[in-house]
Formats: C-alpha cells, sequence, structure tokens
C-alpha cells in the first residue's frame, strides 16, 4: 500500500500571529520522519493542519493514497481519520474521566473502524501488554508512563496507516522516553505504519527517524536527506549537540 | 407531635418521591452535568411536556405515560432544534457563552410559561387514568399509586441511559466531548454534533418526565420555577453527569423534604432543595459521587 504526503508552501497562524510560513515537507510510505525544533516554532501548528485541526491559509496538504490524491486542507477532521491518519497529540489528551478501555473504544469512533475494533484492541494490547490489566482504570490515574502509552494505542484503533505523533517525550522520565521512542520505532517496524513524529530530543528521535526536518520561527530550516546528515548539520549542532559554533 | 411511625412513613414517602425527582432531574444531568450547557429552561421544557401530555389526555383520552412516550421524539426534534440555536448565537461566540447562555434559556423559560398560559390558561390541570388516584395500603401506611408509577419509571430510565452512556459509541462520545473536544475531533468526532444529539436526548426523557410531572400533581404554567432549585440541587449533589448519582441524590432530596415537610410544614419544603444546592456547594462542589481528575 503506497502512502505519501506532500507539504508544500504552508502558511497557518492563529489570527496576526504566523505559526507556520512557507513551510514545504514530504513524508513516504513507511518512513519515521521527524520535525524537530523547539517549543513554540510551530512544529504542533503543523501536526494539526495535518490532522485537519487547524486550517491552513495557504499551500497545500496533499495525501496520496494508491495513486489517489487527496487536499487535506479541504477535508473535515473526521473524513482526515477515515483516510488513515491518525494523531497523537502533544500533551496525550486522553479523556481523564473515563477509563482505559473507554478511551480506546472511542478511538475506533468511525464506522470503518468500528468493523475491525477486537483486531485493534488485541494489537492495542499486544503492543502495551501493560495496559491489558488496567482496562476499568480511569485514565486520568494514570502514571505519565501509563498515559502516554494508552494514547499511542487510542490512535491505532483507528486502523491507521500515517501516524502524527506529537512530543511523545514531554513529561516523561528519560527511561520512558527511551522505551516510547523505540516502541514508535516498532510501531513502523512491525506494523509498517508510516510515521511523522515532532520532537525536541534529538538524540532520542535519531534513534529511530529515517530523515528530518529542523524548524524554528515557523520555517524549515534544515532538511536533510539521512541521520548522519542531521547530526553533521551547523545548525543542528548550534541547536542540539551543546556547541556554540 | 413526632413518632417514629411518622418518621418511617416520610422515608418511604420521601424515596418514592426522590425516584419521581431522579426522573425529572435525569435529562439535566446530561445537558448540564455532561454537556455544561446552563439549561435553566429545563424545568419550562418539562412543564411544557406535562401540558402536551395533558392535552392528549383531554382530548383525545389517551394514557398519560403512553402520551408522554408519543411526545418523546418530537421533544428529541425540540432539544436538537433549540441547541443548535444555542450554539450558533451564544456557545460558538466564546468563553463568557456560559453567563450570557443562562440569560437565553431564562428567555427561552418565559417565552414558555407565557406560551403555555395563552394556550391554557392559568389555572391547574390535571390528567385522568386509573392509578392517578389510587393508593396501596401497608398496615397504617398510604402509599399511593402514582408515586410507586414514578419509581418505575425512573429507575427504568436510569437504567437506560446509564447503559447507552457506557456502551455505545455515541454514549462515550457524549461523556467524553465535555473533557476534551479537541480530542474528540482527533477521533474523527464533530463535538457540535455529539452535543446536539446528546441535548436532544436530555429533552427527549423530559416527554417521559412531563408525563409523571402531571401524573404525581396537577401543573401550572409556572410550575417550572420550583423545579430550577430541585433538579440543579439534584444535578450538583450527584455529581456533575453521573446517572446513578443523580438517582441517589435525587432520593436523598425527596427524603429530605418529606421529613421537613412532616415536622416543620409544607411552608419549608421549597427552601430545602436551595439550602442543599448551597450546603454541596460549600462542602463538596465535585458533588457526592464525583471524582476529582
Amino acid at each position: 500500500m503506497a502512502l505519501s504526503l506532500a507539504i508544500r508552501d504552508l502558511d497557518a497562524g492563529y489570527g496576526a500571529v504566523k505559526a507556520l510560513r512557507g513551510v514545504s515537507l514530504h513524508v513516504e510510505s513507511g518512513e519515521t520522519v521527524a520535525l524537530l525544533g523547539t517549543n513554540g516554532n510551530g512544529k504542533s501548528t503543523l501536526m494539526k493542519c495535518v490532522a485537519g485541526l487547524v486550517r491552513p491559509e495557504r499551500g497545500s496538504l496533499i495525501l496520496t493514497i494508491d495513486g489517489t490524491a487527496h487536499d487535506l486542507a479541504k477535508l473535515s477532521a473526521e473524513a482526515i481519520v477515515d483516510l488513515g491518519v491518525a494523531m497523537v497529540p502533544e500533551g496525550r489528551r486522553l479523556f481523564p474521566k473515563l477509563t482505559v478501555l473507554e478511551n480506546l473504544m472511542l478511538g475506533a469512533f468511525r464506522k470503518a473502524a468500528r468493523q475491525n475494533i477486537d483486531r485493534n484492541l488485541a494489537l492495542a494490547f499486544e503492543t502495551f501488554p501493560a495496559l491489558k490489566g488496567l482496562q476499568k482504570q480511569l485514565a486520568g490515574t494514570m502514571s505519565g508512563g501509563q498515559q502516554q502509552m494508552l494514547a499511542i494505542a487510542r490512535a491505532l484503533m483507528s486502523s491507521p496507516r500515517l501516524l502524527l505523533i506529537d512530543e511523545p517525550s514531554v513529561g516523561l522520565s528519560p527511561l520512558l522516553v527511551s522505551q516510547t521512542i523505540s516502541k514508535i520505532g516498532e510501531l513502523n517496524h512491525n506494523l509498517g505504519l508510516t510515521v511523522l513524529m515532532a520532537e525536541q530530543n534529538f538524540n532520542q528521535t535519531i534513534r529511530i527517524a529515517d530523515r528530518g526536518y529542523i524548524i524554528v520561527h515557523g520555517e524549515i530550516v534544515v532538511a536533510a536527506d539521512s541521520v548522519d546528515e542531521l547530526k553533521g548539520n551547523d545548525i543542528v549542532k548550534r541547536l542540539y549537540l551543546g556547541g556554540i559554533v | 407531635m413526632f413518632s417514629f411511625e411518622l418518621l418511617l412513613d416520610a422515608v418511604v414517602i420521601g424515596v418514592l418521591l426522590g425516584c419521581f425527582y431522579a426522573a425529572v432531574s435525569l435529562g439535566l444531568s446530561i445537558s448540564f452535568g455532561l454537556l455544561d450547557v446552563p439549561h435553566v429552561a429545563h424545568p419550562a421544557f418539562l412543564v411544557l411536556a406535562s401540558y402536551a401530555v395533558y392535552f392528549l389526555n383531554e382530548h383525545y383520552g389517551v394514557d398519560p405515560l403512553l402520551a408522554g412516550l408519543l411526545i418523546t421524539p418530537l421533544f428529541f426534534l425540540f432539544g436538537l432544534v433549540a441547541y443548535r440555536l444555542y450554539y450558533e448565537t451564544f456557545e460558538k461566540r466564546g468563553s463568557d457563552a456560559g453567563v450570557r447562555g443562562i440569560a437565553f434559556f431564562f428567555g427561552i423559560a418565559f417565552i414558555i410559561e407565557v406560551l403555555i398560559i395563552l394556550l391554557f390558561g392559568v389555572d391547574q390541570r390535571s390528567v385522568t387514568a386509573d392509578y392517578v388516584g389510587k393508593a396501596w395500603r401497608l398496615g397504617d401506611m398510604r402509599i399511593p399509586f402514582r408515586l410507586v408509577v414514578a419509581f418505575v419509571v425512573a429507575a427504568a430510565l436510569t437504567i437506560l441511559l446509564t447503559l447507552y452512556l457506557s456502551r455505545t459509541f455515541m454514549g462515550r462520545a457524549i461523556r467524553a466531548v465535555a473533557q476534551d473536544q479537541e480530542a474528540l475531533r482527533l477521533m474523527g468526532a464533530n463535538p457540535i454534533r455529539i452535543k446536539q444529539w446528546a441535548f436532544g436526548i436530555a429533552t427527549a426523557v423530559l416527554g417521559i418526565a412531563g408525563a409523571l410531572l402531571i401524573i404525581v400533581a396537577p401543573v401550572e404554567p409556572t410550575l417550572d420555577r420550583t423545579y430550577i432549585g430541585r433538579t440543579f440541587c439534584v444535578v450538583v449533589m450527584a455529581g456533575l453527569g453521573s446517572m446513578s448519582g443523580t438517582l441517589v441524590a435525587a432520593i436523598i432530596l425527596g427524603v429530605a423534604e418529606a421529613i421537613v415537610l412532616t415536622l416543620f410544614g409544607a411552608s419549608w419544603a421549597p427552601a430545602i432543595s436551595f439550602a442543599m444546592l448551597l450546603g454541596v456547594l460549600a462542602v463538596r462542589p465535585q458533588g457526592l459521587f464525583g471524582r476529582r481528575s
């Protein structure tokens, strides 16, 4: 199954504030692409544009599935879920007063997703065995690590082909960050999920990314075709590797 | 003056009365408790349903409970329209929607009162059915049959709504919508449509509740004012949005009212609900069964 996302000259913002300026990037089938940048540089806005939560002011977001092009800028968030795009939002955004199982079931809200509910539920528990014993627990009472697992598992419930993950490492201990990133790598390898991941943690991200972009003040300043190219980039050295160049 | 028998009598009547209060509060438990809509017109919708039941009973001889069921689909549609109107004119505009929303629903409540007065006049109205005047005798105790009907219907409604909200996709989305609307959009659910549907259900329940209201006692156009205190007291005491909590809170209110009525006289009864509402807000604002998160 071939899938690709092509974003071209994207402008987006909130009123007078421009969060994204002329952003272009692409994600190809089966890749894990990293979108690196510190807080407030537009990573989340870009992810929300792809998911249909924020309408871009200019530019195009084309998702091509098996040769058919869909313009995500013109589709509702519901229709984008139906195309096989799922998002794990920043801060996890679980429903705190609902149980783990109820959160997972909401991930399968769309009619198309309901048909595969048993298979996806089994997949979710297979991927995160710890959740199986917590099914009746309220999501809001779980630890940060468990909540992050649930947020990813909930996204899997809609049978996605493109997974958008926004800052999975926020609020987690270094060990849990490492485990979460590894898990995302497994999902990419084992399920063939295409992944676009926004992160601040450079060293963890490059463990699983095929290539990446660096976004600063709403503009893509680095587009690297490999992890090695990322590591060798001067801007990356200045921003992430501690060296004041 | 005080006797054990009198107290027991008050408790039994209070439990039955409480179940009736639950039936008229369940809709508000959805609209205010789960959707955060400041629906002060809820009791006005309730009284409107009672008059619709009265109309069907008086002119076509339809059994009041059956009439309540018949108007349920109409009230569902009425709820869909009312929410859409509220959303377009108030909720959509932003953060102070709550305060202005109260003004909106007070307006609706007064319009309904005036409409009822124009159509039916200011006199009290009641319905006729086999079970309205009868009573069961249990020893010295007299249990009005109409309160038993209310008890059974309230229990059935509570169970049905609890199952709907916990077992169906729509029900779970209704419980999630006030917790995080944007996250719900990521699940592919449109929060506005979910809320509209839920408001429709909250209003549909009033069809049956309105039938109970006029079965339990005669109604008059301004009866809704008494029930603002009672229904909001029950929903806040229950902990916003809990159906079984609503039933228990309503029974507590019913018993409290019945005891005060027995000991101090009928004029004190209407003050009970507001006193309890204030008490709950002061001591346990998350409600008796609400969970902090």
